[in-house]
């Protein structure tokens, strides 16, 4: 068993980052040698691709979003402790310790990063997108903010304050978008499906439903 | 340490590839291998992350960083060797470990919150409203202090409450619990004429990063 990782021999671990190869057959290959060596069960990985795959993911922070635009109270205790009231729909997990729920309003626009590594507000949003990941994003959206948003096709005024959180520790933040115009009489469930994932990084507004989705 | 990885400002680093509504991961491969890394652990992974040469860390994705970090730790702390991992097999003559993770653990993990705050009485040295500075300080170690906060001006704008200090990580058997404080960071303070019009900049740090202003 095992695919072999590499055809060279190295003096230390660091040599083997530098070795190019299927990443796909180094992980089957590690996997493989960590099974056999009884340090991880097979099952139980299944399990954690199970739920990274089909169990979290942004229409969690969707339906806290549309749950604030209506329950004003919500809304509240949202923004009070953000770890407390994901808890209220069952959301919890790693990087969900001190949620910092940041409001988006008509003169106030926030929007996330982690410089350092990727940080994301996991329970509501699932794995992050490779863009956020991208070294671009992680390096431009502190210095140029609004270049970065105009870039993803949302041109702010420069009225409207812009602000920015670098999750560089344990808090993690998530972005309460706007309600969009013409959604007053919009069901709570209606109203999360206008909310996306972008929305809530931070990087598009939601779109009114009478413009045919589009921000 | 003033690695790669900390690239808040700098310029260069090619295109964002920004696509609306991009699922989190693409390949089966990689969230087998967020997997591993999950059901081994994450404690010390991003110090062994950041420790990926320059070159190598821009060339490779995200889950490439975590897998070679988890390789890289594994190896560090013994618990497997170099040559099983180029191998694939198993030393014969190694023990056969415990598994750290049952498939019931697995179900559990990804919903425990993490208690990282620390339940002890510290007094803050700074409070809301305080102007601080990030020190000038450039560890070779692991650290959560961007750069580009260095020598920069803030306000308090929240006491977090207390945490270990993650630079003693590895380093220093003494955790270091301390406050860790919101700072606001004016675009202008940090970026000069640059700066991005009407803008801040929010970041959480501990107070080891800190002195008054």
């Amino acid at each position: 068993m095992g695919t072999k990782l590499s055809q060279h021999n190295h003096d230390n671990a660091q040599d083997y980052t530098d070795v190019p190869s299927d990443p796909a057959l180094r992980v089957k290959a590690l996997e493989s040698l960590l099974i056999e060596k009884g340090l991880v069960d097979p099952v139980a990985l299944d399990v954690l691709v199970d739920t990274f795959e089909n169990r979290v993911g942004p229409r969690n922070g969707a339906q806290v979003v549309a749950r604030a635009w209506v329950d004003s109270a919500y809304k509240q205790r949202l923004l009070d402790d953000g770890t407390s009231a994901i808890a209220e729909f069952g959301y919890s997990g790693g990087q969900g310790e001190k949620l910092t729920v940041v409001e988006n309003t008509p003169s106030v626009h926030n929007v996330l990063v982690c410089t350092l590594c990727s940080c994301y507000p996991w329970p509501v949003l699932g794995l992050p997108p490779t863009w956020y990941k991208s070294a671009a994003y992680r390096s431009r959206t502190v210095i140029d903010p609004r270049g970065v948003l105009s870039e993803l096709g949302l041109d702010l005024p420069n009225d409207v304050e812009v602000r920015v959180w670098d999750s560089n520790a344990t808090s993690r933040y998530f972005v309460l978008p706007e309600r969009p115009k013409g959604t007053e009489s919009t069901s709570e469930a209606d109203l999360a499906t206008l909310v996306t994932r972008d929305t809530m990084i931070g990087v598009a507004k939601v779109a009114s439903p009478s413009l045919g989705g589009v921000s | 340490m003033n690695g790669i990885h900390d690239m808040g400002g700098m310029h260069g680093l090619g295109e964002i590839g920004y696509r609306e509504n991009e699922p989190g991961f693409h390949e089966p491969w990689e969230l087998r291998a967020y997997a591993l890394v999950q059901a081994m652990g994450t404690g010390g992974l991003r110090s062994h992350i950041e420790r990926i040469s320059a070159a190598d860390y821009l060339r490779m994705g995200y889950y490439e960083r975590w897998f070679t970090a988890l390789v890289s730790r594994t190896i560090e702390t013994g618990v497997i060797t170099l040559s099983e991992v180029e191998s694939g097999r198993a030393d014969p003559t190694s023990v056969k470990a415990t598994t750290a993770l049952t498939p019931a653990d697995a179900r559990e993990l990804p919903f425990r919150t993490p208690q990282a705050e620390q339940d002890i009485e510290l007094t803050p040295q700074f409070h809301v409203g305080d102007r601080v500075r990030g020190r000038n300080i450039h560890p070779t170690t692991y650290t959560r202090m961007p750069r580009y906060t260095r020598s920069k001006m803030g306000v308090v704008e929240r006491d977090r409450g207390v945490f270990n200090l993650p630079d003693s990580e590895g380093v220093s058997a003494d955790p270091k619990p301390q406050h860790v404080y919101l700072i606001r960071y004016t675009a202008d303070e940090l970026w000069g004429y640059e700066a991005s019009t009407n803008s801040s900049l929010y970041i959480d740090m501990w107070e080891d990063y800190l002195e008054p202003a």
